[in-house]
């Protein structure tokens, strides 16, 4: 006896009754005026957790019912179909489920990992280089209004950089667009960036870290680096799969708002981009070599780069502000703020801000160039 | 007289609505759906999107009858196959040739009103409720004259915004001239979205019928701006605040010594104050126009009653994210039904005559494809 509600298919009208089955395959109710009916005739709704069951007849009718044992368990007597319930089956067994648990977070670590940054590389090299250029438009600009201001740096010393830095696109395939541009960094500080369209913008602050141009000239190839392996492509391309993904497997907007599932794709893509200095490092090591200059340039000046943000590189430099040719001094202030920093380093430990930056540990990065020396 | 009155207020009932779905139950389906969909390539997906609305449809109960969903896996997959192919035509056409491109997209605009109506009509012809069917009429004439108008004027406004430059260029005293008619254009395209709002809720309810019976909508234009305006005066008092906050914590960082933590005290800003003023408002419109379309729904006198609270659904939210961001993802289940259980927990129905009296439609054999082509954009009306 199955306890349950009876719709007769006509009307939304609910009975409470009594469904009863035979040994013979026979289906019938006790307390409603109907025919019993044969087992195959009717359709019996497979069980998902403990949701109602659903039996419904040729005519148009349902029963309803809360008891998902007893619906099982006419199934099994009446009817001998091996694949009824196997979801179920699936869904209820423990160790599978906790099998699965770690079976899908590796599946979802391997594919964020390796398989979206394989695919947005082989994405990124498919698309045409119209896409990169469409991407670069206006992004100088931008960032022009918000954080540069013109370049304080003397004519004849921007025509020696751009000089030494058409030197070393020399050897470098597909590179006849590239370009570079000297800002003023202001907030920015001492910095590099590869824009999408082949632009490079170097800001003066990082042009006067540099003692040696050849200095100068390994951050040019590590910016060559990310253009030739159209980083900023692959990035946003890695960006939207990433977001897909999240969106598919929690994508619910129901329970959350889809902004809010952009915060973990934002700590992860730190990561990312990680992946992506490293990549142009190597790119930079590789022209380093080959044009014979020592990879100790940019382990040097990475020392400086990391170096440049302490307040006491900040305030010497200050001091300087009115000088306005005094290299010496100036090189001084950084040479003085490297020393402080290892110092200081070596007495903290590990940088605690690590997750949050783009940039490998620069730690990392300067054993990787020295090594090679 | 008043003998009548008061039998007439007896025989109404207030049947609460009922979510009985349990958090670790549905983890177990939710994990296996997605261990299934990545063995199968995607091809089990369908099931678990089958399984899943089932779940929550079956855990659902009104006056001790539970609701039913009743959509074929296959018919979904064959839907989600041809948006595939369709989606990777459009791709490598919009890589191949602008003009294609802008064709596609064009195309692609003229037809969203169609696949709004078809996957309406899909989700509610499969949604059942003691044996009998939810339907909707599908009636596309009134979709496209609904959805004309803001397609104008949006438009229009890109068409001036893209031929500026050259206008501009010939004649530069037009700039004042195009200046106006954008904010012009801007204006009416704040000021007619509540209306536009109000016809699209319309809309869904007014086609949407429970066996032969119709759904009457009584909300009215009104509803919609009072509701919009005084959303609009909250959030600016919000934002503002928020946007106070922020600028006296960069303030605060520029007089002090330590200028250069500023770009990296940037993200805890957004995260910590400009994120709960967005997520306010959210839960704000969220329980504001559920409210006002629940509780203007009428079928055949029985009336629904929505109470969402826009205090707890800030809370479900921000408790929701902060779950799914220190699990990654995997406490996702536990979210959505806690959230399906305080949704049921706040809806009710004031049952004024029988609920036995609907009677089932006779269902004709529609033309699937539709459906299913709606169905593959799997656009949610949240109905």
């Amino acid at each position: 006896m199955i306890k349950g509600s009876y719709f007769n298919g006509v009307t939304s009208e609910k009975k409470d009754v009594l469904l009863y089955f035979t040994d013979d395959g026979l289906i019938g109710f006790n307390g409603l005026d109907i025919d019993e009916v044969d087992y195959n005739s009717v359709t019996v709704s497979s069980r998902i957790g403990n949701t109602p069951r659903y039996i419904n007849f040729t005519n148009g009718a349902q029963f309803e019912t809360c008891d998902n044992d007893a619906v099982d368990q006419m199934v099994k007597t009446l009817a001998n179909e091996p694949g009824h319930g196997l979801a179920h089956k699936l869904e209820s067994a423990k160790a599978f489920i906790l099998f699965t648990v770690v079976a899908v977070i590796l599946f979802g670590w391997m594919f964020i990992q390796y398989g979206i940054p394989a695919m947005s590389k082989q994405v990124a090299e498919w698309l045409p280089d119209e896409a990169s250029q469409y991407m670069g438009q206006g992004v100088l600009e931008a960032m022009d209004k918000s954080w540069f201001s013109a370049s304080e740096l003397k004519q004849q010393r921007q025509d020696e950089l751009r000089k030494l830095f058409n030197g070393l696109l020399k050897n470098i395939k597909g590179s006849q667009d590239y370009k570079i541009e000297f800002r003023l960094g202001g907030k920015i500080r001492a910095n590099a960036f590869a824009l999408p369209d082949g632009t490079i913008v170097f800001t003066d602050e990082l042009i006067n870290l540099a003692e040696d141009d050849l200095e100068i000239a390994s951050v040019m190839l590590h910016e060559i680096g990310h253009l030739k392996r159209k980083h900023s492509l692959r990035a946003t391309i890695q960006q939207f799969s990433l977001a897909m993904f999240v969106m598919v497997i929690t994508g619910d907007v129901s329970t959350s708002s889809s902004i809010i599932t952009a915060i973990p794709i934002m700590l992860v893509e730190s990561g990312f981009s990680q992946k992506m200095e490293t990549e142009a490092d190597s790119y930079s090591l590789e022209y380093m070599q080959q044009y014979g200059i020592n990879p100790a340039y940019f382990a040097v000046m990475m020392e400086k780069l990391e170096a440049s943000y302490m307040p006491q590189y900040i305030s010497c430099m200050e001091a300087l502000r009115k000088d306005e040719d005094n290299r010496a001094k100036k090189i001084k202030c950084i040479t003085d703020a490297v020393k402080l920093n290892k110092e200081e380093n070596a007495k903290a430990g590990k940088n605690t801000l690590d997750y949050f930056s783009t940039h490998p540990s620069s730690e990392e990065r300067v054993e990787r160039f020295r090594n090679k020396i | 007289m008043d003998e009548v009155n008061a039998v007439n207020e007896a025989s109404v009932t207030n049947e609460c609505f009922q979510f009985t779905g349990k958090a670790g139950e549905f983890f177990a389906i939710w994990i296996v759906n997605i261990a299934l969909t990545i063995l199968t390539l995607g091809i089990y997906s369908a099931w678990a999107k089958v399984r899943t609305n089932q779940y929550f449809y079956g855990n659902t109960f009104l006056a001790d009858a539970s609701f039913r969903y009743t959509a074929n896996p296959v018919q979904i997959l064959k839907g989600r196959i041809i948006a595939f192919v369709v989606f990777m035509a459009y791709s490598i056409s919009t890589s191949m040739d602008p003009v294609i491109a802008g064709g596609a997209l064009i195309l692609l605009m003229i037809l969203t009103p169609a696949f709004l109506v078809m996957s309406m009509a899909f989700r509610l012809r499969n949604s059942m409720y003691r044996n009998v069917r939810f339907n909707f009429d599908k009636n596309f004439k009134r979709a496209y004259f609904i959805f004309a108008l803001p397609v104008v004027v949006i438009g229009l406004y890109i068409f001036i915004t893209s031929q500026i430059q050259n206008f501009v260029a010939e004649d530069p005293e037009s700039m004042a001239t195009f200046g106006i008619a954008l904010g012009i254009l801007l204006l009416a395209m704040v000021l007619m979205f509540p209306w536009w709002d109000y016809m699209v809720t319309n809309f869904k309810v007014v086609h949407a019928r429970f066996g032969t019976s119709d759904f009457k909508f009584t909300a009215t234009t009104k509803n919609y701006y009072r509701m919009y305006f005084i959303a609009f005066v909250l959030s600016i008092l919000i934002f503002g605040f928020a946007g106070i906050i922020v600028a006296g914590v960069i303030e605060l960082l520029k007089s002090g010594e330590e200028t250069g933590d500023f770009p990296v005290i940037m993200p805890f800003l957004i995260i910590f104050i400009m994120l709960p003023a967005y997520l306010w408002l959210f839960a704000y419109m969220q329980a504001k126009r559920t409210n006002l379309m629940y509780n203007n729904l009428d079928i055949s006198g029985n009336k629904v009653q929505s109470e969402l609270k826009t205090g707890y659904l800030l809370y479900l939210y921000i408790t929701n994210t902060l779950a799914m961001m220190i699990s990654l993802g995997l406490l996702m289940p536990w979210a959505k039904v806690r959230t399906a259980r305080y949704r049921a927990s706040v809806t009710s129905l004031n049952v004024a005559g029988d609920l036995g009296q609907y009677t089932s439609a006779q269902q004709q054999q529609q033309s699937a494809l539709g459906e299913e082509i709606g169905e593959m954009f799997d656009m949610d009306l949240g109905f």
